[in-house]
C-alpha cells in the first residue's frame, strides 16, 4: 500500500507553515506561508491544487504537554473510554490531546505504557486547519515534532537507552527525550515569536536533564547520550562543554549523514532542513495523533474511497487476470483441437485412400473372410462314403448268413464332427425258426460291427422276435432241412465317426 | 467503531460493484469458453481416436482383401455367394450320374431356406434341399456317383443321408440290371449378398 502513499506534509509553527510533498523516493518542498492573511491565500491555492492527497500536520510549538502513564491493560472500547477519560483528566478542556501505548510492563499487573500529549494552546493551527476542512482535505493527523524526530533517530539507527535530542531549528531548540527510542518528553526553547536564543544551549540541555531526573523521567544515575542536529552548526561549541561532564555523552549530527539516512540528497537538506523531520515521518504510521475525531472525518472518507477504489481495482484486475487466464487456456485449447482435427483429417485421408482400393458392391471384408472360411469348412465336412461302405462290408463278409436289406445314414450338421447316424436292416438266411440261435448270430455280427474302426454305438432297433410279456407270441417250429423258413429280420443303429483333418 | 460514511461512497460502491459484476461476468464468461474448448477439444478427440481405429481397421480389411479376395472371387464364380443357381445344380447331378455309368435320377428341389444360426455364423446362409433318386446296380454305384459330383459341382454341397434299399427284395442276379435304389439328401448352401438379404 506505501507504493501508492502519496501525501502532504505539514509543518506548523505559530509563525508560518511549510508544505511538502512526498511519495516513496520522490518529494518536493512546495514553499513556507507566514500566518497572515496573503500567507493562508498562498497556502490555501497550494491545498486546493493537492486537495485529494491525504495531510500530516507536524507541529512545532512551546505550547505542548507531555504525560507518562501507566493504565490497566484493557482493549477494545474499553480502552478508547479509559483513554478519554484520562484525557480529560490531565488535559482538562485540550482540544489537541493524544495517547499513545507505548509499551506493556513487563512485572505486575502487566499494565500499559502510555504517552499522553497535548498542545494546551493551539489557537494558532485553527486558520490553517479551516484552510483543510473548507477544501475538505483529508486530514491523516496532527503529530507533534518530537515523534517525527524519534524516526529520525530510528533513520539514524541510534539505539542508546537514554537518548537526548536537541535540535536547532527556525531559531528554536528543540530538547526531546527518548527512553529506548520512544518519545518521553520534548520541549521548545526559544519562543513562538521571534526570538533570541538562548545563548549557552549546553546549559539548557544541563538544564533540562535535571528536569528530568527530577521528574523521575531520567534515572540518577543514568548517563545522558546527547545528539546535536543544527544545520547552521551553532551547536557544534556545546559539544566540548557537554562532553566534560561524565553525565553526558554527545554526537555532533553532521547534514551529510543525516541526508545520506534519509536518502535525500544533500543540497535539498541544506536548503530546507525543515524536511528532515518531515522526511523522517512521511512514510511511518501515525502513534500519537493529537487531532480530535470531527478534523479526521474527511480522512475517515478519504481512507474508505481509497479503500473501495483499492478493493474495486484488485477485483477488476483479478477478474481481468483470470478471464485472461481462462481465455488463454480455452485458445490454447482451440490450437490442441485443430491440430487434432488437423490429424484426423490426414487419418480420414489415409483411410478414404485405402477405401477406395476396396472393390464395390462387395460385403465387408470381414464377412467375406467368413465366408470363404464357411465354405471352406463345408467342404471339407463330406462324409466318407467309402469308409462306411468298407466298415460294413467287411462286417458283412465275416458273418455270410447276414443279408443287407437295406442301409442308410444322415448327417445333419455338416459342421460338427459328431459321426453320421447309420441305420442298417437286415435278415438272417437261412433261419430255422430258433430265435435263440438267431440273436445270438445276431449279437455276433453286432460285435463284429462293433469292432470295425469308426463304428461306434451299434444297436439294436428292432430284433427278429418280441418276446416281452406285455404282448402276445405266435409262431412254428420248423425242422433244419425245412425248404422255406420266414426270414429272421432285424434292424441295427449305429454311429460312424470318421476321422476328418 | 466508525461506522462508514455511506452518503458519499455512493461512487465507490458502485464502482466495487460494477468491478465486481464485470470480474464475475468475466470469469464466467471464461469459464464457459475453456469449457466449450475443452468439451470441443474432447470430442476431437474422440473424432481422431475413431479415425484411427477406422484405418487401423481399413488397414487390417485391406490385409484381409489381399488374402481373401481371390477366394471370395472364385466362391462368387461357383455360386456359392449370390442367387441360387439351380439349373447347375441339376446340371451337375445329371453329369455326375452320366459320369458314374448309372441309369439316370430323378430329383426334387425344395424352397431355400436359412440355415440354422450355428452354421450360418451370423452370414446370410441358406440351404436348399434337394432329393435325389436314383438306381444303382451295386452299392459302390453310390460311391462312384458321390465322386464324380464332387466333380461335376461348382456350388458348395453336403450330403446330408442317403438310403440304399432294394425295392423288390429280389436275390442278387449276376446280371447288368439295377436292383437297387438310392436315395440321397443333399443340401446346396449359398450365401445371400447384401441386396439379396434385404430383398429376403
Amino acid at each position: 500500500m506505501i507504493m501508492f502513499d502519496h501525501r502532504l506534509l505539514l509543518f506548523a509553527t505559530p509563525r508560518q507553515i511549510g508544505v511538502l510533498d512526498w511519495r516513496p523516493g520522490h518529494m518536493h518542498w512546495l514553499g513556507e506561508f507566514s500566518a497572515d492573511a496573503e500567507g493562508l491565500a498562498a497556502f490555501r491555492k497550494i491545498v486546493i491544487r493537492h486537495a485529494h492527497l491525504p495531510v500530516l500536520l507536524v507541529a512545532d510549538t512551546v505550547d505542548e504537554d507531555y504525560r507518562s502513564e501507566v493504565l490497566p491493560h484493557v482493549q477494545g472500547r474499553a480502552r478508547d473510554e479509559l483513554l478519554a477519560r484520562k484525557l480529560k483528566q490531565v488535559f482538562r478542556n485540550t482540544r489537541f490531546t493524544g495517547a499513545w501505548r507505548q509499551a506493556r510492563e513487563t512485572t505486575g499487573r502487566r499494565d500499559d505504557r502510555y504517552l499522553l500529549a497535548a498542545l494546551p494552546d493551539a489557537e494558532w493551527l485553527t486558520p490553517w486547519l479551516s484552510v483543510l476542512h473548507r477544501e475538505h482535505v483529508p486530514l491523516a493527523g496532527i503529530t507533534p515534532l518530537a515523534l517525527a524526530y524519534q524516526h529520525l533517530l530510528e533513520k539514524l539507527r541510534e539505539q542508546s537507552a537514554h537518548t537526548l535530542l536537541a535540535c536547532r531549528l527556525n531559531n528554536s531548540l528543540r530538547l526531546s527525550y527518548y527512553h529506548n527510542g520512544l518519545l518521553r518528553f520534548s520541549r521548545l526553547i526559544g519562543g513562538d515569536t521571534p526570538a533570541q536564543l538562548p545563548g549557552n544551549a549546553a546549559d539548557e540541555i544541563a538544564k533540562t536533564q535535571l528536569y528530568l531526573s527530577g521528574q523521575r523521567i531520567l534515572p540518577r544515575e543514568a548517563r545522558l547520550h546527547v545528539l546535536l542536529l543544527d544545520p547552521s552548526g551553532q551547536l557544534d561549541s556545546a559539544q566540548a562543554q557537554l562532553n566534560a561532564d561524565p553525565a553526558f555523552s554527545t554526537r555532533l549530527i553532521d547534514m551529510s549523514s543525516l541526508a545520506r539516512a534519509l536518502r535525500i540528497p544533500d543540497d535539498f537538506l541544506a536548503a530546507t532542513p525543515e524536511v528532515a523531520p518531515l522526511a523522517a515521518i512521511a512514510g511511518e504510521t501515525l502513534k500519537l495523533n493529537l487531532a480530535p475525531p470531527e478534523l479526521l472525518q474527511h480522512h475517515i472518507e478519504f481512507r474508505w474511497r481509497r479503500g473501495l477504489h483499492a478493493a474495486a481495482g484488485i477485483v477488476a484486475v483479478l477478474g481481468l487476470g483470470l478471464t485472461a487466464a481462462y481465455w488463454l487456456h480455452a485458445r490454447d485449447l482451440d490450437d490442441q483441437a485443430r491440430q487434432l482435427a488437423q490429424q484426423y483429417q490426414q487419418f480420414d485421408a489415409r483411410y478414404q485412400a485405402i477405401a477406395r482400393t476396396f472393390p464395390t458392391q462387395l460385403m465387408a471384408p470381414e464377412q467375406l473372410v467368413q465366408t470363404v472360411n464357411l465354405a471352406r469348412q463345408l467342404g471339407q465336412a463330406q462324409t466318407d462314403v467309402t469308409a462306411l461302405f468298407s466298415a460294413i462290408g467287411q462286417s458283412l463278409l465275416a458273418t455270410p448268413d447276414v443279408a443287407l436289406d437295406s442301409l442308410g445314414w444322415t448327417d445333419e450338421s455338416p459342421a460338427a464332427n459328431g459321426g453320421i447316424q447309420v441305420n442298417l436292416d437286415a435278415g438272417l438266411s437261412p433261419f430255422d425258426g430258433n430265435y435263440r440261435a438267431a440273436m445270438r448270430r445276431i449279437e455276433e455280427f453286432m460285435r463284429t460291427l462293433q469292432a470295425m474302426p469308426g463304428v461306434y454305438n451299434v444297436t439294436l432297433r428292432s430284433s427278429p422276435v418280441n418276446a416281452d410279456s406285455s404282448s402276445t407270441l405266435s409262431g412254428k417250429t420248423l425242422n433244419p432241412d425245412a425248404a422255406s423258413a420266414p426270414a429272421a429280420r432285424f434292424s441295427l443303429n449305429l454311429l460312424f465317426r470318421e476321422a476328418r483333418p | 467503531m466508525i461506522r462508514p460514511p455511506f452518503a458519499i461512497l455512493k461512487l465507490p460502491l458502485l464502482m466495487l460493484l460494477t468491478a465486481l459484476l464485470l470480474a464475475t461476468g468475466g470469469i464466467l464468461w471464461g469459464q464457459r469458453q475453456a469449457h466449450n474448448a475443452e468439451a470441443a477439444l474432447q470430442q476431437q478427440n474422440t473424432a481422431l481416436n475413431q479415425a484411427r481405429q477406422q484405418l487401423d481397421r481399413s488397414r487390417q480389411q485391406q490385409r484381409l482383401l489381399t488374402t481373401h479376395l481371390g477366394d471370395y472371387q472364385t466362391l462368387v464364380a461357383r455360386g456359392f455367394v449370390g442367387t441360387e443357381d439351380r439349373l447347375a445344380w441339376i446340371e451337375a447331378v445329371q453329369l455326375a450320374n452320366r459320369d458314374a455309368g448309372l441309369y439316370g435320377l430323378g430329383y426334387r428341389l425344395m424352397p431355400r431356406t436359412a440355415s440354422p444360426s450355428s452354421l450360418a455364423q451370423g452370414l446370410p446362409l441358406g440351404q436348399t434341399r434337394m432329393t435325389l433318386t436314383f438306381p444303382l446296380l451295386v452299392e459302390t454305384d453310390l460311391v462312384r456317383f458321390l465322386d464324380a459330383l464332387k466333380t461335376r459341382a461348382s456350388g458348395v454341397y453336403h450330403v446330408q443321408g442317403c438310403r440304399l434299399s432294394r425295392p423288390d427284395n429280389t436275390p442278387f442276379e449276376a446280371a447288368n440290371h439295377p436292383h437297387l435304389q438310392a436315395e440321397c439328401d443333399l443340401l446346396w448352401f449359398t450365401v445371400a449378398t447384401t441386396t439379396e438379404a434385404r430383398h429376403e
